[in-house]
């Protein structure tokens, strides 16, 4: 009787183990799915399971075995929510390198997050590729821990040389930035270069992204009358930023990076957002014809139109799906195959070998940076964003 | 000269958001001796609810803000019946747990309802002198007077000073507000059973005062009052769940710095908790600039090892340690009274 119970509650155990080595591959997707960048969390749950959708609607991730056979398994994901937070982030990256159902992570999004799981990954041997993390030290020091854009050195330096070559009638430039990975990162790049080609940084000040007013730093920068505030942090904050310059009577031209390119900017900010300059990693205005298509079938999807992040994660997802399709093998352990994936991706290491997605092409260096990609400028214009005038996109004139 | 003032004008505002949550945590306080924790979150609704009123029904800001603090003062009795009440009699730390439990209960709730992501006060609806300036157009000036001008939104003080009517809202509200309140506990009679009640709630009740029906109206006024702070701050940032969490820190910080217990004392200490972070925000880089360069540091300041741009990150410590300052002088607060049986 007894023994009879305890086989009728290992059955599920059962069930779930027998589904595993089954018909479904499973892929994590890390981000911020609530907290301060939910926003972007949002986008890069539907940029993920677009690919995942469209690559199952074509049939799945297929395998031949050695008889010849081909054996198409549907791509499952699994996400997990880092709430853009360090703590958060290693608790999901543990879950996921410890599921033994999962063999690659999409994500995760903030710098912040993706260096807190960086060992966890690493340790356990599971790919970690980010679509959205800029920090120069996340690809650093693992071998497994990949992204599909540039870094903040490249974006930071960018930024310089932008405001320096493109927007000459513009002399003096403040600095304000989220005291995190992300914020100072990008800021130190900046103020290198912009000391490199003499561009004139009067001031800088940290803000911490748990406060919600920046009036204090807001006039003890404007008190050396920069013609522009480079902001560098998130949309959130820098919604409030610029709301609250505009209340303080402050005139500068605001310059923002890749964390404020989200709709969300634009709604917390209303007005005040109009004139904002912002770099971004891929604009869908500078896409090509698959990236209008795959705007066309997100808007159809969601209702609202795919972001930067959206699109880099969609091609993240494809590229994991690739690397799973091309060296899967089913009698393999877990260990293997997860290694045969981060091998892959290692491999797509020149301009042939890379691989073309939405965004453009992507290929790693050795440290599993994308070295190749441009940055793209663009400018809220009546509340929406708009593909500047003036952009800057041969990358070898700009360094 | 002109950055100074215009500092001061900034916390001044600052403060005053958390002069308005602090009245609320300091009048419960004064009666039962419970940290309401879950006060940010009224504050919070307060916030939400007059959002939904103006986004979702379409109802005007002057109607859709009494309506606001009308629900939140509800929102206050209900709380105290439905999660103090049954406890009043308990040790004092179950009432604390059951405090920040209803935090985080409304926190969650909020997010169910309402999302996680935060929301504008939708602008078209605000009243014109509240909307935003915009200092690229010329503004209109209506009149001027000693050289300080009166636009649509801002008053403009000589030197690029400038104070937003939003703002000055805000000051003039928690002023406003603070005076009728102690107007109110010292003159009406449900002030003075408010008083009674405070000082000793066996012997009131033996007096023949309704004590729960004081507490009640304790609760439903703060939750008012609350529900005011929350609306400013929405219209001035944005509302999302958490935005009571990290304001209602703030101010619970400013009640006890004024003397919690003590509605002036709230008023006080909310204005020197927000002025005391705009200045530690504004000033605290050129100290250490001043102290690097003094005490023989100075090449590693010019070498970037000791950085003058990271101080304004910690304003919050700063203001926190202006706090610890004055209770480790002052235990009871500014103006609080030393009395035996407070732990």
């Amino acid at each position: 009787m007894r023994n009879w119970l305890i086989g009728l509650l290992l059955v599920p155990f059962v069930f779930v183990l027998s589904c595993d080595s089954g018909n479904q591959v499973r892929v994590a997707v890390a981000g911020p799915f609530t907290g301060n960048a939910a926003a972007f969390g949002e986008m890069i749950k539907r940029g993920a399971e677009l690919k995942a959708k469209e690559i199952n609607e074509a049939g799945g991730i297929k395998e031949i075995n050695e008889n010849g056979e081909i054996r198409a398994r549907q791509l499952t994901l699994v996400f997990g929510d880092d709430v853009g937070t360090e703590k958060e982030a290693k608790a999901v990256a543990t879950r996921f390198a410890t599921d033994r159902r999962i063999l690659a992570v999409v994500g995760h999004f903030n710098s912040s997050c993706s260096l807190a799981g960086k060992s966890i990954y690493k340790e356990n041997g599971i790919v970690e590729l980010s679509p959205g993390s800029t920090n120069v030290d996340v690809c650093q020091g693992s071998d497994w821990t990949f992204r599909n854009l540039y870094r903040d050195d490249f974006q930071g330096a960018f930024i310089a040389r932008y405001i320096k070559n493109i927007l000459t009638e513009y002399k003096t430039v403040s600095v304000l930035f989220d005291n995190d990975d992300y914020g100072r990162g990008l800021k130190d790049a900046f103020t290198a270069e912009a000391r490199r080609i003499e561009l004139e940084v009067v001031s800088e000040k940290a803000y911490d992204r748990d406060t919600t007013d920046y009036t204090a730093q807001l006039t003890s920068i404007n008190a050396d009358n920069p013609d522009i505030i480079f902001v560098s942090g998130l949309y959130g904050q820098a919604a409030l930023i610029v709301k609250q310059a505009r209340n303080l009577g402050i005139t500068a031209q605001f310059f923002g990076a890749d964390g404020i390119d989200s709709p969300e900017f634009l709604k917390n900010a209303g007005a005040a957002a109009n004139g904002t300059l912002l770099t971004t990693p891929f604009t869908f205005g500078a896409g090509g014809e698959e990236a209008a298509k795959v705007a066309e079938a997100f808007e159809a999807e969601y209702g609202v139109p795919p972001d930067t992040w959206a699109a880099l994660t969609y091609d993240a997802m494809g590229m994991i799906a690739e690397a799973i399709e091309k060296t899967y093998n089913s009698k393999a352990t877990l260990a293997e195959n997860r290694k045969a994936i981060r091998d892959h991706l290692a491999g797509l290491d020149t301009p042939e070998e890379g691989y073309t997605g939405i965004t453009g092409l992507t290929y790693f260096d050795t440290n599993g940076d994308t070295v190749n990609k441009p940055a793209y400028v663009k400018i809220v214009k009546d509340g929406n964003y708009t593909t500047a005038e003036k952009q800057m996109l041969d990358i070898a004139s700009q360094n | 000269m002109d950055v100074f003032l215009q500092q001061l004008i900034n916390g001044l505002v600052l403060g005053g958001i958390y002069a308005l949550i602090a009245v609320g945590y300091t009048m419960v306080y004064g009666i039962i001796q419970l940290i309401n924790f879950a006060h940010g979150e009224v504050f919070m609704l307060g916030a939400y609810f007059a959002f939904t009123l103006v986004a979702f029904f379409h109802l005007p800001f002057w109607v859709a803000v009494p309506i606001s603090m009308l629900l939140c003062a509800g929102f206050g009795l209900l709380m105290d019946f439905v999660a103090y009440r049954p406890i009043r009699n308990a040790p004092r730390l179950s009432a604390l747990i059951t405090a920040i439990g209803v935090s985080i209960a409304l926190q969650n709730i909020a997010r169910i309802i309402w999302g996680a992501k935060p929301q504008p006060f939708p602008e078209e609806t605000l009243p014109s002198f509240l909307q935003q300036v915009n200092p690229l157009e010329e503004p209109n000036i209506y009149f001027s007077f000693l050289g300080i001008n009166f636009t649509e939104v801002a008053i403009k003080f000589p030197g690029n000073v400038s104070l937003a009517y939003l703002d000055l809202s805000i000051i003039l509200l928690a002023v406003i507000l603070m005076v009728g309140l102690n107007r109110i506990v010292s003159l009406t009679k449900i002030g003075k059973a408010m008083r009674a009640c405070a000082q000793n709630r066996t012997a009131s009740n033996l007096m023949g005062i309704k004590t729960n029906q004081v507490i009640a109206i304790t609760f439903a006024i703060g939750s008012a009052l609350g529900a005011i702070a929350g609306v400013m701050v929405g219209v001035r940032e944005y509302i999302e769940p958490t935005m009571g969490y990290y304001k209602g820190v703030a101010a619970f910080a400013a009640a006890v710095l004024g003397g919690i217990g003590n509605i002036t004392g709230a008023m006080v200490g909310g204005l020197l908790m927000g002025i005391a972070e705009v200045f530690g925000a504004g000033y605290i880089d050129p100290i250490i600039e001043f102290i690097a360069t003094n005490v023989g540091l100075g090449e590693y300041y010019e070498a970037g090892t000791i950085s003058n741009s990271y101080g304004s990150g910690y304003r919050v410590a700063i203001s926190y340690i202006v706090m610890i300052i004055v209770i480790l002088i002052r235990p009871t607060g500014l103006f609080g009274k030393s009395t035996g049986h407070r732990a």
